[in-house]
């Protein structure tokens, strides 16, 4: 290119306009959990046997990348091992990683570990699973979940739906789960006595494993004529065993859970057949992780931390007005991807391989 | 095995009539006829005096691999089932070569052989689940005469294995070496080729089961297979298979799965705990095993009370 000698000077104040604008795009940009030192950042999982976690990992790899100063982004997978689980927290610590964020599955097995790693300097943020212990003695801060306000949600719109009660359905997952427990607790804090649990107390184990879904709620079917609600907090095992209505040619209930394509596109098929086949979910809660990486980040990285260490997985659809969305379903992309999550669709398409 | 069954169908009428409601049948069979293949691929390892420890892999490696590779696409349902049964039969062939041939443990060979199956399924799936296709779903779930096609399968396969072991040349071979592998070796029949193609035979038997199961699951996850490794040891107990090898009871063994899947809708129907369905369960199945298992002392007893030395040598030797 041969510039004339006037145009130069047009050129350069170009140029320069450019590169100033770019840099305050920059700086506004970036978050301000995000400080100037420097840190290298890593997501210990406790099992990561689904896509549910492939999701969450993308979504902690995509928050973390809002921040220059996180120079790296390191994963380890326990495989619901405990011992395991251990080794990875202390390992990562000895390689130098300063922030560590953990889902700890094994619960409170994995707190001297975590409280070891602290003592010596690090930033642990575990988040999610209760790990016992305290902020500030045992680790930096915990970043939970509000089940129980899942369970707030799931009752307001059951009591609006059904001003008048309802026989419900509550399944969860293993025997003794702490999530199941919660969301019970807010369910009953919103209803009534006249809206009775057909269940056994406190839920149908299913351990959310889509076969055993299946059977217990054959059992459940069979035995109750008159299912008004299904409550899952994991909506996508459902799926498979929502046609057995079919069998006892009953119409599919309303049900209340949590977020997942392959449910979304379910109803979209089925709701014409099925009168009262009504969908409400919550976000299936992805997004969990990007609190308890904004709090590890800012704690690392001398940046100012989140307002709260609570995530509140937000209301996702409802097929009865529409708000705050009406049932989604890409029937173009994998069924086990979250269409709550703020990651977009394709890319969760692409975080899970396929 | 079937009083036993027969009665708890007596049972489940009169406490819980829900359980063999008619819905509830057509639901929960699909499953019970998915162990029952599996038993009796575990029953043929049994015969042989084996263990199987590899259930839980090869049904869930056919599951994966019936679901990941055509990810959706019905056209590529074939070459993942073929390629499903190539995996699982050199599975076995691996067994096999351990347990006939090379004589290690069958408990150690075949847990090896399942931490390798998983290591495959985490490999194919990443431990993510994939949806089922529809064909595979229509194969699994379409209903012939009420019964769902995977209810008749299994009746297929019990009527194939019923045929093989019981009247062909080589059935009567497999049971007699497993009843008496030094017999069969003295009159010079090929025990160890006999040993190893149980095993074969069996990882066949749960792909099957394996791809049964991905379609009657939407959404089956990585490790669908994992729920089935003790029930298909209990089938085959409850049968009456001895565990020591030998006479090996088809008919039964689907029976047992029958027996154990109403029972846990038995305890589901009654909508006690789940701690206490585990424990009807658990005290179902231990009855179940002692009738079969216990030594009942009627002989030793008489042996004791006869006074004559010589009296007693002679009951003994009769």
């Amino acid at each position: 290119m041969n510039l004339s000698l006037p145009k130069l000077p047009l050129a350069l104040a170009a140029a320069a306009t450019v590169i100033a604008l770019t840099a305050a795009h920059a700086q506004a940009a970036t978050p301000s959990w995000c400080g100037p030192k420097k840190t290298q950042l890593a997501l210990l999982d406790g099992f990561g046997g689904n896509s549910w976690r492939e999701i969450t990992r993308a979504s902690a790899a995509e928050e973390a990348a809002k921040c220059p100063s996180v120079t790296s982004f390191d994963y380890s997978n326990a495989q619901g091992n405990t011992a395991k689980a251990i080794s990875d927290i202390k390992s990562m610590a000895a390689r130098g990683v300063k922030a560590l964020v953990v889902f700890g599955d094994s619960g409170p097995a994995i707190l001297p570990a975590l409280t070891s790693v602290y003592h010596a300097g690090d930033v642990v943020v575990p988040y999610r699973v209760n790990v016992g212990g305290k902020a500030g003695v045992n680790y930096t801060q915990f970043v939970g979940s509000s089940f129980e306000n899942d369970g707030k949600n799931w009752g307001d719109w059951i009591k609006k739906n059904f001003p008048n009660g309802a026989k419900m359905l509550f399944l969860s997952g293993p025997a003794g789960n702490s999530q199941g427990e919660e969301e019970l607790a807010g369910l009953k804090s919103v209803l009534g006595s006249n809206y009775t649990f057909l269940n056994p107390a406190p839920y149908d184990v299913t351990n959310w494993d889509p076969a055993l879904t299946q059977q217990v709620l054959t059992s459940e079917i069979s035995k109750h004529p008159d299912i008004n609600v299904i409550i899952s907090d994991f909506g996508p095992s459902l799926v498979g065993a929502l046609p057995v209505f079919q069998k006892f040619h009953r119409s599919i209930p309303a049900i209340v859970t949590s977020d997942g394509n392959s449910l979304g596109c379910f109803w979209e098929q089925h709701h014409k057949s099925n009168p009262d086949f009504k969908l409400f979910t919550v976000a299936t809660g992805n997004d969990n992780v990007r609190l308890a990486v904004q709090w590890a980040v800012a704690e690392a990285t001398g940046g100012k931390v989140p307002d709260t260490n609570m995530f509140r997985a937000p209301v996702f659809e409802n097929s009865v007005t529409g708000k705050p969305n009406p049932v989604e379903c890409r029937s173009d992309l994998p069924g086990n991807i979250y269409l709550s999550a703020q990651m977009s669709a394709n890319a969760q398409a692409k975080a899970i391989n396929q | 095995m079937v009083c036993a069954t027969a009665v708890l169908f007596v049972v489940c009428f009169v406490f819980a009539p829900s359980s063999v409601a008619t819905g509830a049948l057509a639901g929960s069979l699909p499953f019970a006829a998915i162990l029952a293949i599996v038993g009796l691929g575990q029953m043929l390892v049994v015969q042989q005096g084996g263990f199987d420890l590899s259930v839980a892999g090869g049904v869930s490696l056919a599951v994966v691999i019936a679901t990941h590779l055509p990810a959706g696409h019905d056209s590529a349902l074939l070459p993942a089932v073929v390629a499903a049964f190539v995996c699982t039969a050199l599975a076995g062939a691996c067994n096999g070569l351990m347990v006939g041939f090379l004589r290690l443990n069958a408990i150690v060979a075949t847990i090896g052989t399942n931490a390798l199956l998983y290591g495959a399924i985490f490999a194919i799936s990443g431990g993510v689940p994939e949806a089922t296709t529809n064909l595979l779903a229509a194969i699994a779930t379409d209903s012939v005469f009420g019964l769902e096609n995977t209810v008749w399968f299994a009746l297929l396969i019990l009527l194939l294995v019923l045929f093989v072991v019981k009247k062909t040349v080589i059935g009567r071979r497999f049971e007699l070496i497993g009843a008496n592998p030094l017999a069969a070796r003295a009159m010079g029949l090929k025990v160890r080729r006999h040993q190893a193609m149980a095993y074969v035979f069996a990882q066949l038997l749960y792909c099957v089961a394996g791809i049964l199961l991905a379609g009657i699951t939407a959404q089956p996850t990585a490790y669908q297979g994992d729920s089935l490794l003790l029930p298909s040891v209990a089938v085959v107990v409850l049968a009456g298979t001895s565990l020591l090898g030998g006479r090996g009871y088809p008919v039964s063994t689907v029976i047992a799965a029958l027996f154990l899947n109403q029972l846990s809708q038995f305890a589901l129907a009654v909508g006690v705990p789940y701690s206490a369905q585990t424990i009807i369960q658990a005290l179902a199945l231990g009855f179940g095993i002692a009738v079969y298992s216990l030594r009942w002392p009627a002989r030793p007893l008489q042996i004791n009370k006869s006074k004559d030395p010589e009296e007693r040598d002679e009951l003994v030797a009769s």
